[in-house]
């Protein structure tokens, strides 16, 4: 940036605003500061904006509730850019709201393809960016400015393999999406199963949105596993699991936390149920926090129960929230990041998460299991 | 916006149509290479830039898929996913080899040209319809390869690239150098294209849209003609690619997919089939668009649906049709038929 002109500039526009809002606001309250300005890209409208909306919600639950809890004198702000989970349109985000000086860090993006070209253009004006879904191996790697808020699959995948391994399966089949999630999904699986002396007999990746689970179910029959592990989302787990009950394929069925959703049950029905999946958010957990943001969810959403995502949004939010309090009052990107890397132990919704040197968070995982229609912890 | 209805009541003398084309030529070289350059200066903002580098790129993308099914008639449904080719050639030579810009651009395009050779030779003796649904095919194929083909590929995860653009052993770095790098290689694919679009071969290639059987029998050979029109349309989709890889640092499959080449279709029929202006006026339209409509919020798509809806059902020949493309050309470019500057296109003259 050109710092000279770019002041000077800038001085001449503020001159130009302050004169205006002198004789526009000259009654108004125009003495209290600032808001402390944070953006977050997500998908708004296009193919994922059940998720962005869902997001949205739960970043504006967070908000009202922090700035009402008078924990900083002055309020903070949540810009939310539509990003169609696009990567032209995240790039271009980026870029606005690096031009923007006041936002001082970034949440998002979904998907981790745009949250990954848009943390080039975030490693480059040294913005901290924390996504609470981006899954990608090298997310987090990209530069100390990148944080997330889900669980890596080298983390999930091993307690996994230990809970199969306890349950006394030792030959399983592996289906994932072929994803940059479902590689790791399996890679986080396979490595941990294997060292323990189990062996993968199987293993499948399907493109998203698969209709028809038929051949690959019938292969897995055929290489008769003692358990099935799956790196699914809610929409194709629940076409699985409904196609292994129509062609009585009675194998044990295991997922991940990307599975946890109340819409597996609507969707699959009966056939839901006994998965076991692991989950960092349960909504019948008795927590206070838990039990806090399920009732502004549901009073938010009709009645409806967040699901996995909305929690870790909610998390999200809110750990940025808590890092704005510790770098207050000077709070610019740079201090936001150093904030954000010392998060440890913070208590939210979906467990208590710290970040590692990597800006990887280190959380508790819940087994969990699905008991007529509810999913169930199992202790 | 017709000229064709406009009577000049005094012919051009020859001399007089090359300096007047020459002075517009100049224009748009000015307005490309000064005057955008100092508003973005003039601002300092990464979002401008972003936004011109993103328009630049989509216009090229545009502007060679116009000739393929604007100029040359063949619905093209797969364009992206040499966009894609380009783009992963790119990126891989940057990541695994350390292969450059200065490289890795012209053989990107080349690249892409290569592949689209290949899957045109069994395609190209396809009509119509058929034609259509065989480059859905071809660019449904190339997805799955970039998606599914993880030891070569990576697959879904994508590259990075590290490193930002070099010009034979010179690092651009700033904002402004990187947006002549691009606005250069823009210009100059654009210009070949226009050539290629408002001369004797455009016309040939115009005449097998208008009817291939006919051209057969005056002697073209059409096969040949298409083949070389979808070439060499890939090849500047492959550049296309490259530069949308170096600009951004990362690339992924579902950046290329049938969605992007619908939305380059939609630019090119927007702007008008058989005009290069149009297909320029159609990409800008299309990428800036939703930008400036950010503000209104989530129904912005459906404002741009709209556009797009309106602007076919009041001007089916697109927001510059060919025939008024082709009469700027002639009168004020002193292109495609020398000298021919004041008559008239089309069949009234």
């Amino acid at each position: 940036m050109t710092s000279v002109t770019g002041i000077t500039r800038r001085t001449a526009l503020g001159l130009a605003l302050g004169t205006g809002l002198v004789i526009g606001g000259a009654a108004g309250a125009w003495a209290q500061e600032d808001p402390v300005v944070i953006g977050y890209q997500l998908p708004l409208t296009g193919n994922t904006a059940q998720y962005g909306q869902d997001f949205k919600t739960a970043a504006e639950i967070a908000l009202e509730d922090f700035n009402a809890s008078g924990r900083l004198p002055v309020p903070v702000e949540i810009i939310f850019e539509d990003s169609r989970s696009d990567a032209k349109e995240g790039v271009n985000i980026a870029r606005k709201f690096v031009d923007n000086d006041d936002i001082v860090a970034v949440l998002g993006d979904f998907t981790s393809t745009v949250s990954m070209a848009a943390a080039q253009v975030y490693k480059q004006a040294g913005m901290p960016q924390l996504s609470q879904t981006a899954s990608h191996p090298d997310y987090a790697r990209i530069s100390p400015y990148q944080f997330r808020n889900i669980t890596t699959q080298a983390q999930e995948g091993e307690v996994n393999a230990n809970w199969l391994w306890e349950r006394g399966f030792r030959k399983v089949a592996v289906i994932a999406e072929q994803t940059d999630w479902g590689q790791a999904v399996v890679q986080g699986f396979t490595a941990p199963f294997e060292e323990m002396g189990g062996e993968i007999v199987y293993s499948e990746f399907f493109n998203r949105g698969l209709p028809d689970f038929r051949s690959i179910i019938t292969k897995i029959q055929r290489a008769e596993p003692d358990a099935i592990y799956t790196g699914l989302f809610y929409e194709d787990g629940a076409q699985f699991l409904k196609q292994m009950e129509q062609l009585g394929a009675d194998i044990p069925v295991h997922s991940t936390s990307a599975a946890y959703n109340q819409k597996l049950v609507e969707l699959a029905g009966p056939a839901a149920d006994d998965l076991y999946l692991t989950a960092t958010f349960l909504p019948t957990s008795e927590g206070e926090h838990v039990q806090e943001f399920v009732a502004a969810w549901k009073a938010a959403r009709d009645g409806q129960e967040p699901g996995q995502f909305p929690a870790q949004a909610y998390d999200a939010v809110n750990i940025m929230l808590d890092a704005v309090v510790r770098a207050w009052p000077d709070v610019t990107r740079e201090s936001m990041r150093e904030a954000l890397a010392a998060t440890e132990d913070f208590p939210g919704v979906t467990g208590v998460t710290s970040f590692d040197e990597d800006g990887e968070p280190e959380k508790q995982m819940t087994r969990a299991r699905i008991v007529d229609g509810v999913f169930v912890e199992v202790q | 916006m017709s000229e064709t209805d406009t009577v000049t009541d005094r012919p051009a003398s020859a001399p007089k149509a090359r300096a007047r084309a020459r002075l517009l030529q100049g224009g748009i070289l000015l307005l490309l290479f000064a005057l955008l350059p100092a508003v973005l200066v003039w601002f300092d903002r990464g979002y401008f830039y972003q936004l011109a580098m993103l328009a630049l790129i989509f216009v090229l993308l545009a502007g060679s898929l116009h000739l393929v099914t604007g100029v040359a008639g063949l619905l093209h449904l797969g364009h992206a996913a040499f966009y894609g080719v380009g783009a992963y050639i790119a990126g891989l030579l940057a990541a695994d080899h350390g292969i450059g810009f200065t490289i890795g651009l012209p053989l990107a395009g080349l690249g892409a040209a290569a592949i689209a050779f290949l899957v045109a030779l069994p395609t190209m003796r396809l009509v119509s319809i058929y034609f259509a649904v065989a480059t859905l095919a071809i660019g449904q194929m190339l997805f799955l390869v970039m998606q599914n083909w993880v030891a070569v590929t990576k697959g879904p995860n994508g590259v990075i690239l590290f490193g930002g653009i070099d010009l034979f052993g010179l690092e651009i770095g700033s904002r402004l150098g990187i947006y002549y790098v691009v606005a250069v290689v823009v210009a100059v694919s654009i210009w070949v294209i226009h050539r290629l679009t408002d001369s004797y071969y455009g016309n040939a290639l115009r005449s097998l849209r208008e009817d291939d059987q006919c051209a057969g029998a005056m002697g073209l050979d059409t096969v040949r003609l298409k083949m070389e029109a979808f070439t060499i349309a890939s090849f500047f989709a492959g550049i296309a690619g490259a530069l949308w890889a170096y600009t951004t640092g990362y690339i992924s499959p579902v950046d290329f997919d049938f969605f992007e080449s619908i939305l380059i279709l939609a630019m090119v029929v927007v702007g008008g089939l058989g005009s290069l202006p149009g297909a320029i006026l159609g990409a800008l339209l299309l990428i800036l668009l939703p930008e400036v409509l950010r503000d209104v919020g989530d129904v912005r798509n459906m404002l741009v649906g709209l556009v797009m809806f309106l602007s076919i059902l009041f001007l089916p020949k697109g927001l510059f049709g060919e025939v008024p493309a082709l009469a700027l050309m002639r009168r004020h470019f002193d292109a495609a038929w020398p000298g021919a500057g004041e008559r008239r296109v089309g069949w009234r003259g």
